[in-house]
C-alpha cells in the first residue's frame, strides 16, 4: 500500500488521551499481531508509531511539530471508527448473487 | 524513412510464416505469454490451412483467456460474445465455467436459465458441472421463470432450503439457519451455500472461525461473488477498504452492510478509497474533507484539516469558514510549520517565537513554550559543527529553562556548551542553579569534574569525580576521569619541577588504572618524575613498549616532554628511541587512535610530530593499508589539521582507490582548507562535479564537506570543525560603512565597472539600473560612481544595502543545503 495511516494514535488504535502504559501495551499487542517476520510493512509503522508517542514528551512534540499530511487511509479510519458490524438486508445478498431487483 | 528504420510489425496483425510448424510454434508462444489476440490470429492462420484437433483446442483456450481479460475490465458484454464466437469456432459446449457467472453479472439471468435445458442433454458428470454453475441463477430466479423445470430436477429439490437458509441468515436466526443447511446434501449445487453462510455470520464475533468456513469454499465455485465479498469483509486490519476495489458494486455494498457503513457515509467512503493507491495531493483531500465535512463529523473533520493546513496555508480562510475558528496559538503553530515545510526558516522562527509568546502566558502552557524554544535552538545548533550553540541558541535554552526548569537535558546541554566554548564562569553558574535542583545527579556532577579538569583546578577534579564514583560505580567514564584528573594534576607538577608531588599523584592514578595505554601512558610519566636518572630511564624504555611501539611511543614522549617543557633530544637518548627506521602499519595505526583520543587544537601536538614527520611520510608512500585503514589514518590526520601528512596519505590511498570521494575529499581539504580562496577554477569544477557524483551516489557526509570546501572558496567559512562567530546575522551586523567602501572599491579594482553594474542588476533589477544609465546620459563609468554613491546613502534613509557580492571570475552554481551524513559516519565517532 503507498499511502499509510499517518497518525500514530490511530496507527495503535488508542485515544490521543491515553497514557505511557496504555500505548505501550496496545504497541505490544499490535507487534504481537504482525511480527516482523510475518508483515514487515505494518511491523514497521506499528514501530514508528510508538515511537513517535511513546512518552508524555513525545506527545507533546508531536502535537507541536508533526507535519505528516494525512492521507486517505486516515479519513477512512476516522471513518469507520464509528461503524458497528451489522447483517445484510436479504435484497443485498441476492443482488450480490446476480438478482435483479424486480426478479426477487 | 531513412534505410536504417525498421517497420514494426502490428501487434494486431502477426506474421503468419508460411511453414506451419514455425506458426505453431509462433501461436504457442502468444498463448503462453497471454498474448491472446496474437494466438488466436495465428491459430485461425493455421486452422484455414488444416483442422488439426491441437489447433482447435489452442484456438478455444485463445478465445477464452481473451474473453477472461475483457471480462476482468469490466467488459462483460465483449466477453460474452467472445465466448459464444468460441463457442461457434471451436465447436465447444456454451455453458462454461464464467459464462453463467457473466451472463448473471450482466443482469441476463433468463438467458443463463435458458442454459438448463441444455444441461439436461449432458451425461451426468458434465451435468452435474453445468448445474453447480447454474446454481445462483436457479437460487436467485422468480418462480414463473423455473416453470419449465421437472419437479425433481435436482436444481429445485433443495432450492428451498438454500432461500430459507438466507432469510434465516440475514434475521440472525441461528437455529433456523442450522435446520435449513441441514437440508442441503453435499452433492447439492447449493452446498456451498453452507461454508459461505456460517461464514457471514460469524464474520464479525469470531474472525477465525470465518475464515476457517471460508477456506473450505473452492474457487470459482456458483457463489464466488459471495465468497469474494467475504474474503474481503474479513481481511485484518484495514486491508479491507483497499481490497474493496477488486469487487464490483453489489459486492462493495455486501462488504459495507457487513462493516456498518451508513448510506450517508459510502459515496465518501468508495470516494476515498478510489484515492488510496495513488497518494492525494494534500489540497485535494483538504477539499474533499472540508466539502464533506458534516458527513465525517465536525470535530474529526477539524482535525484532519488542521494537520492539513501546514501543507495548504493558503486555504486558512476556507477553514475559518467551515470551522470552529482557529485559535491565536494554532495559528502560529500552523504558519510555523508551513514555513519550515516551504523553506523558510526566518518566517518559521518568527511564528514560532510569536506561539512561545502566546504559550508562555499560561502556566499549563508554559512547558510546551519551552518544547518550542528547545527546538528552535536544536535547529541553529544543527547548522553549527560539533552542533555549538549560537547566542540565539543559548539565549533560547536558558528561556526555556526559566519556562520549565525540570529539563535536566537542557541544563547539561547549556553546561557543557559553556565549558567547551571556554566561558568557565558561566559553566559554574549554571552548573551551581543546575546542582540546586539535582543535587545527586550523576552527569552533573561529571560536569563539575570536567569544569574542574578545564579550570585546572585538577585535586578537585578528582575529589569530585570520586563523589561521583561513589554515586554511580559502574560508570566506567568516571574512573577513566579520576585517572586523567591526577594526571593532569601530575603534569602540573612536573612543570613547576615540584618532582615529589607529580609522582604522589601518579601513584593516586595508578589505584584507578584499567586500560594498557593508560598503563603506559603512567609509566612514561612516572619515568619523568622518577628520583633517580637511571631508574627514570629504564620506565621511559619500558612505557615506549607499552603504548604501542616506537612511533606512537615516541610521539607520547615528545608530547608529555612538549608538555613539561623538557628537550626532545635528550628524553630520546633516556628512552633509547630509534628514528632511523620507516613505521609498520600497525604503529602508523596505533598512532592514528593515539591522536584521535586526544583533543584538538593542542599546540603540542604538532612540536611533537615533528620529529617523525620525515618518517611519517616515507611510509604513507610505502604501506600497504586497508582502505578502511587508509581512512581512519587520513581522518585522524586532517582532524588536528595535519596538512602535508594528511595529503600524502590520501594520495597514497587514491593511487590505489581514485573513486574514493572521501579521499579526494581529504587531498583537497588538505591542499586548500588552509587557505581556500587559492584554489584555481580548474579545480573548483572538478570537486563540484565530484559533490554532485557524491550526492548521487547517496555519500551525504563527503557531498556535505566538499560543499563546506567549495562555499569556503567562495569566502563562505571553511570550517568543518571549528567557528568562534556568531552566525551570518552577527557578520552582518559588523559590516560597517566602511567595511562597504572597501568591499566596493576591491570589487571595481578586481572586476572594474563591469562587475559593479552586474552586482546592481542582480540587487536593484535590471530596469533599475537601465533607468540609471539613462539618466546619466549612458556612460558606464558614471553609472558605477552613481551606484557607489547610491549604495554608500546613510542607512537612516532606508534599508541598509545588502551586502555586495564580489562578482569574480568564477560563478558557482548554485547547491541545495545537504542532509546531515548519513551512510558514511567518522570513523572515531562514537
Amino acid at each position: 500500500m503507498t499511502d499509510p495511516m499517518t497518525d500514530p494514535y490511530r496507527q495503535l488504535g488508542v485515544p490521543e488521551t491515553a497514557d505511557d502504559e496504555t500505548i505501550r501495551a496496545a504497541y505490544l499487542a499490535a507487534i504481537r499481531a504482525c511480527p516482523p517476520e510475518r508483515d514487515r510493512q505494518r511491523f514497521e509503522q506499528v514501530r514508528a508509531a510508538f515511537e513517535a508517542i511513546a512518552t508524555e514528551p513525545l506527545r507533546v512534540a508531536h502535537a507541536l511539530f508533526d507535519t505528516s499530511a494525512p492521507t486517505a487511509h486516515d479519513v477512512l479510519d476516522v471513518l469507520s471508527a464509528g461503524w458497528q458490524p451489522a447483517r445484510p438486508t436479504e435484497a443485498a445478498l441476492y443482488r450480490l448473487l446476480g438478482a435483479a431487483d424486480a426478479q426477487r | 524513412m531513412s534505410r536504417n528504420k525498421k517497420q514494426k510489425p502490428s501487434p494486431a496483425a502477426p506474421r503468419v510464416v508460411p511453414g506451419g510448424i514455425d506458426s505453431a510454434a509462433l501461436a504457442e508462444a502468444a498463448l503462453g505469454a497471454s498474448r491472446f489476440k496474437d494466438a488466436i490470429e495465428h491459430f485461425k492462420g493455421l486452422l484455414k490451412r488444416e483442422r488439426r484437433p491441437a489447433w482447435l483446442q489452442g484456438l478455444a483456450t485463445a478465445y477464452a483467456g481473451r474473453a477472461e481479460q475483457l471480462a476482468a475490465k469490466d467488459m462483460i458484454r465483449e466477453a460474452l460474445a467472445l465466448w459464444r464466437t468460441r463457442s461457434e469456432a471451436c465447436g465447444v459446449p456454451l455453458l462454461g465455467a464464467p459464462y453463467v457467472a457473466w451472463l448473471l453479472k450482466d443482469g441476463q439471468l433468463e438467458q443463463a436459465l435458458g442454459l438448463l435445458a441444455a444441461a439436461e442433454r449432458l451425461p451426468p458428470a458434465a451435468q452435474a458441472e453445468a448445474y453447480n454453475q447454474l446454481a445462483a441463477a436457479v437460487l436467485v430466479a422468480p418462480e414463473a421463470l423455473l416453470s419449465g423445470l421437472s419437479s425433481d430436477s435436482p436444481m429445485l429439490r433443495q432450492r428451498a432450503a438454500a432461500r430459507a437458509a438466507l432469510a434465516a441468515c440475514v434475521r440472525g436466526d441461528e437455529a433456523a439457519l442450522a435446520e435449513a443447511l441441514q437440508a442441503i446434501s453435499f452433492h447439492s449445487p447449493y452446498r456451498d451455500l453452507r461454508p459461505l453462510l456460517k461464514a457471514l455470520v460469524l464474520q464479525a464475533s469470531d474472525p477465525q472461525a470465518a475464515a476457517a468456513a471460508l477456506a473450505r469454499v473452492p474457487d470459482k465455485g456458483p457463489f464466488e461473488a459471495l465468497a469474494q465479498a467475504l474474503r474481503v469483509s474479513l481481511m485484518p486490519g484495514r486491508e479491507w477498504l483497499a481490497a474493496l476495489r477488486q469487487l464490483d458494486a453489489a459486492g462493495r455494498a455486501l462488504v459495507l452492510d457487513l462493516k456498518g457503513c451508513p448510506p450517508s457515509q459510502r459515496a465518501l467512503v468508495l470516494d476515498l478509497m478510489s484515492r488510496l493507491e495513488s497518494s492525494a495531493p494534500a489540497t485535494e483531500l483538504f477539499e474533499l474533507v472540508l466539502r464533506q465535512h458534516r458527513v465525517i463529523g465536525e470535530g474529526a473533520a477539524r482535525q484532519l484539516c488542521l494537520r492539513l493546513l501546514p501543507h495548504v496555508p493558503q486555504r486558512l480562510d476556507a477553514f475559518r469558514a467551515s470551522f470552529v475558528p482557529l485559535t491565536a496559538a494554532e495559528q502560529a503553530r500552523v504558519l510555523a510549520l508551513a514555513a519550515e515545510l516551504k523553506r523558510q526558516p526566518g518566517q518559521a522562527e518568527t511564528h514560532w517565537l510569536r506561539l512561545v509568546q502566546l504559550l508562555r502566558a499560561t502556566p499549563d502552557t508554559k512547558p510546551r513554550a519551552a518544547l518550542v524554544l528547545r527546538r528552535l535552538a536544536d535547529q541553529h545548533a544543527h547548522h553549527r559543527p560539533d552542533g555549538e550553540l549560537c547566542t540565539h541558541a543559548q539565549n533560547w535554552l536558558g528561556q526555556s529553562l526559566e519556562l520549565d526548569p525540570a529539563d535536566r537535558a537542557t541544563h547539561l546541554r547549556l553546561i557543557r556548551d559553556a565549558r567547551k566554548s571556554g566561558d568557565l564562569k558561566q559553566a559554574r553558574a549554571r552548573l551551581e542553579a543546575a546542582h540546586k535542583l539535582f543535587p545527586d545527579d550523576a552527569p552533573l556532577l561529571l560536569e563539575a569534574v570536567e569544569i574542574a579538569l578545564a579550570a585546572g583546578a585538577f585535586k578537585k577534579a578528582a575529589g569530585l569525580a570520586k563523589h561521583v564514583l561513589a554515586l554511580d560505580p559502574i560508570d566506567p567514564r568516571v574512573r577513566t576521569t579520576v585517572v586523567q584528573a591526577h594526571l593532569a594534576h601530575a603534569r602540573k607538577q612536573l612543570v613547576a619541577k615540584n618532582l615529589p608531588a607529580a609522582r604522589r599523584e601518579l601513584d593516586e592514578a595508578e589505584n584507578w588504572l584499567r586500560s594498557g595505554s593508560e598503563r603506559g601512558l603512567l609509566k612514561l610519566l612516572q619515568g619523568l618524575a622518577a628520583a633517580s636518572a637511571d631508574a627514570g630511564d629504564a620506565l621511559l624504555r619500558e612505557a615506549l613498549v607499552e603504548l604501542g611501539g616506537p612511533c606512537v611511543g615516541v610521539f607520547h614522549l615528545l608530547l608529555e616532554g612538549e608538555r613539561a617543557k623538557l628537550v626532545p633530544e635528550d628524553l630520546l637518548r633516556r628512552a633509547g628511541a630509534d628514528l632511523s627506521t620507516t613505521p609498520s602499519a600497525a604503529e602508523v595505526l596505533a598512532l592514528a587512535h593515539a591522536l584521535d583520543k586526544l583533543p584538538e587544537r593542542d599546540p603540542a601536538l604538532h612540536a611533537a610530530l615533528n620529529p617523525l614527520r620525515d618518517r611519517l611520510e616515507r611510509a604513507a608512500g610505502m604501506l600497504h593499508l586497508s582502505e578502511g585503514e587508509h581512512l581512519q589514518v587520513c581522518e585522524a590526520l586532517h582532524r588536528h589539521r595535519e596538512s602535508e601528512l594528511t595529503r600524502q596519505f590520501a594520495v597514497a590511498a587514491l593511487a590505489r582507490w581514485p573513486k574514493r570521494l572521501v579521499f579526494v575529499y581529504l587531498e583537497a581539504a588538505a591542499r586548500f582548507g588552509a587557505q581556500p580562496w587559492l584554489m584555481p577554477e580548474r579545480e573548483w569544477k572538478r570537486l563540484d562535479d565530484l559533490l554532485d557524483q557524491a550526492r548521487d551516489a547517496g555519500d551525504h557526509r563527503t557531498a556535505a564537506r566538499l560543499g563546506q570546501l567549495l562555499d569556503a572558496s567562495d569566502g563562505g567559512p571553511f570550517d568543518e570543525d571549528m567557528s568562534d562567530d556568531d552566525g551570518d546575522e552577527d557578520e552582518e551586523a559588523d559590516f560597517g560603512p566602511d567595511d562597504l567602501r572597501a568591499m566596493l572599491d576591491m570589487m571595481l579594482n578586481v572586476g572594474g565597472e563591469d562587475s559593479l553594474i552586474e552586482m546592481a542588476r542582480k540587487q536593484l533589477g535590471k530596469a533599475a539600473v537601465e533607468q540609471m544609465r539613462r539618466e546619466v546620459g549612458g556612460s558606464k563609468k558614471k553609472l558605477a560612481e552613481a551606484l557607489l554613491k547610491m549604495l554608500m546613502m546613510p542607512t537612516e534613509l532606508g534599508p541598509r544595502p545588502p551586502k555586495p557580492v564580489v562578482v569574480g571570475p568564477r560563478k558557482p552554481p548554485a547547491r541545495t543545503p545537504m542532509p546531515r551524513a548519513q551512510n558514511q559516519p567518522n570513523l572515531f565517532e562514537d
